[in-house]
Order: C-alpha cells, then sequence, then structure tokens
C-alpha cells in the first residue's frame, strides 16, 4: 500500500482513500473545430505510457474529494511529489536526467 | 384510539438507527454508541479568502468557519467540520436547519449577493453517532484505515476516512470519544459491522 500525501489536506493517507484517475496536465485545444481529427483523437483518446516518470491525477475520493498531481516512477512505484492542480511539477524526468547525467539507472 | 395531544414530528420520525437501539446492551460496555438523532446537517462551500463570505457566514454561525486543514469548530449545538478548502459540514440544532439555511443565503446576499456559494441540507441522507468507552480506540484500528493515535488524532481534529471501508467523516472530541457523520444508507451495515467489531469489549446502545 502507498501512503500518499494529499496537498489539500495537508496529510499522508493510505491509498485506499485514493482513485487513480489517469494522466495530468492534458490541455484542452482551445478550439476544437480549427484542428484536424488526428490532433482531436490524439487529445481525446492516446495517453502516454512512459517506463520511468509519469505525471498523473489521483482523486482523493474517501477524504477531501478533491483532484491533485502526482509524479511517480511507473517502474518502481516510487512516488516523488505531489501537487496541486494548475501547479507544475518541479521533479520531472528531464530534471532527474541532470541530477544523474551517466544515465545512472537507480 | 385518538391521541388529543399533537404528533410532534420527531415522534414519528425513524433515526437511521432507529430498529438497532437497545440491540445489545452488554455490563460494563467497553463501547457505548449513542445516536444523536435528527441534528441539522449543512453543506457549505464558498470561498474562505472572500472576507464577505466569512463575515456572513460568521454572522449567522456561534462558531467561525475552520479554514485549516482536518480542524473543527464547536460552540453549543453548533459544529463546523472542515472537509475540503471551500466545504464545510455544519451540524446544526435538530429542526434548526431550515432556518440558518436561509439566513446563511441571506447573510450572503446582504453581503453582494453575486458569490458563488452553495448550502445544501444534508440532513436525512446521514446521522450523528458518537462512540465512547474504553475499548473505541482499538475498535477504531481495526475499522478504520486512518493512525487514529492521540499523536496524530487530538481532540477538535475530523478526517474524512474510511470506516469499514465506507466513506465516514471521523471527529475526535475533547473527552476523547469519536463523533462519526455516516451515511443512512450505510447505516445497517455500520451497525452490523460495530456489533462484530465490538464483540470482545461488549457494545452498549446508549
Amino acid at each position: 500500500m502507498h501512503h500518499i500525501y494529499c496537498p489539500y489536506c495537508e496529510e499522508t493517507r493510505e491509498e485506499e482513500e485514493y482513485s487513480y484517475t489517469g494522466e495530468a496536465h492534458i490541455e484542452r485545444p482551445k478550439d476544437p473545430a480549427a484542428i484536424s481529427d488526428e490532433a482531436w483523437a490524439d487529445y481525446l483518446f492516446f495517453r502516454s505510457n512512459p517506463r520511468g516518470i509519469h505525471h498523473e491525477m489521483w482523486y482523493h475520493a474517501a477524504g477531501c474529494r478533491r483532484y491533485f498531481n502526482v509524479t511517480r516512477n511507473t517502474q518502481s512505484y516510487q512516488i516523488h511529489e505531489t501537487y496541486k492542480m494548475g501547479e507544475l511539477p518541479t521533479i520531472t524526468a528531464a530534471s532527474l536526467d541532470q541530477a544523474a547525467p551517466q544515465g545512472d539507472a537507480s | 384510539m385518538t391521541n388529543s395531544t399533537s404528533t410532534q414530528a420527531t415522534d414519528i420520525m425513524e433515526s437511521p438507527l432507529h430498529n438497532h437501539v437497545a440491540h445489545t446492551n452488554a455490563d460494563n460496555a467497553g463501547v457505548v454508541m449513542s445516536e444523536d438523532k435528527f441534528r441539522g446537517h449543512l453543506n457549505l462551500r464558498g470561498n474562505p479568502q472572500d472576507a464577505d463570505f466569512m463575515a456572513a457566514v460568521a454572522s449567522v454561525l456561534s462558531v467561525p468557519l475552520p479554514t485549516a486543514p482536518n480542524t473543527s469548530a464547536r460552540a453549543g449545538d453548533t459544529v463546523a467540520y472542515w472537509l475540503c478548502p471551500n466545504e464545510w459540514l455544519l451540524i446544526v440544532a435538530s429542526g434548526t436547519q431550515g432556518q440558518v439555511e436561509n439566513a446563511l443565503r441571506q447573510a450572503v446576499a446582504d453581503k453582494g449577493g453575486n458569490q458563488h456559494i452553495a448550502v445544501t441540507d444534508v440532513s436525512s441522507a446521514q446521522t450523528l453517532v458518537n462512540l465512547s468507552g474504553s475499548g473505541v480506540e482499538q475498535l477504531l484500528q481495526k475499522s478504520t484505515v486512518y493512525d487514529c493515535h492521540e499523536a496524530n488524532f487530538p481532540a477538535g481534529k475530523v478526517v474524512q476516512t474510511t470506516f469499514a471501508k465506507t466513506g465516514t467523516t471521523i471527529c475526535k472530541l475533547a473527552d476523547g470519544s469519536v463523533d462519526l457523520v455516516i451515511r443512512r444508507s450505510f447505516s445497517d451495515y455500520f451497525f452490523l459491522w460495530l456489533q462484530d467489531a465490538s464483540e470482545e469489549y461488549g457494545l452498549h446502545i446508549a
């Protein structure tokens, strides 16, 4: 079981209280009519499935019933950080690569 | 058979745990359950950064709205629970929820009237249950995923979590007992769980 920090409750709670709700930071096209079917389908259906750092949304279903963002490693399940909706992650795949430029697998 | 006195609404109303009153009454029970029936439950939503909204609510309620996460405020029969940054549960004296609801709407309208707020009467959807006794701490450890040790769960703290996998709002009181807000639709399930989980401590329905 994960212990996940809810940025709204400001507490670490059990995974049982949460549910996973998909990839974060997906922006709806400003003018859907102006873009191609391919671009619209890409927005609607296609999600990245990275091995490693993934930014995703979680829902505090049994708690404050708020959505928030989680940066999680899909390989190790390690949660690097959680942050509120509208905020940007401080830890990304690029920032971790910079910290370990030799391509260290750890 | 006729009754000359008028029947009060509460005489014919059945609380969610109505059928379980005096169901189990152990001697020297380690867990005492009492249902605080027919309290007025109001769900309030508004922007805590809006000084007008906070002032309007403060003018109606005898308690200030708690703005720190997982906190509560109480004065007499009125309790305000923090639910999320812009949502509170107000528990008021039985029968006054309609007046409080109207007073809140009026007070907010008087302060400008263009704020997005919501006041919802949820009294019939849920009920307030108090659990006390020496076995309560262990009972909570069996029932909820939340860490209810007093270091993590001091008096006045309120958390929404799961109790036997059902959504519950738990508040620790100054006397060491806990108040649970449970759903009406889960009340039978809640009671059966409670009966089972409290078997070794003994259960008394107050």
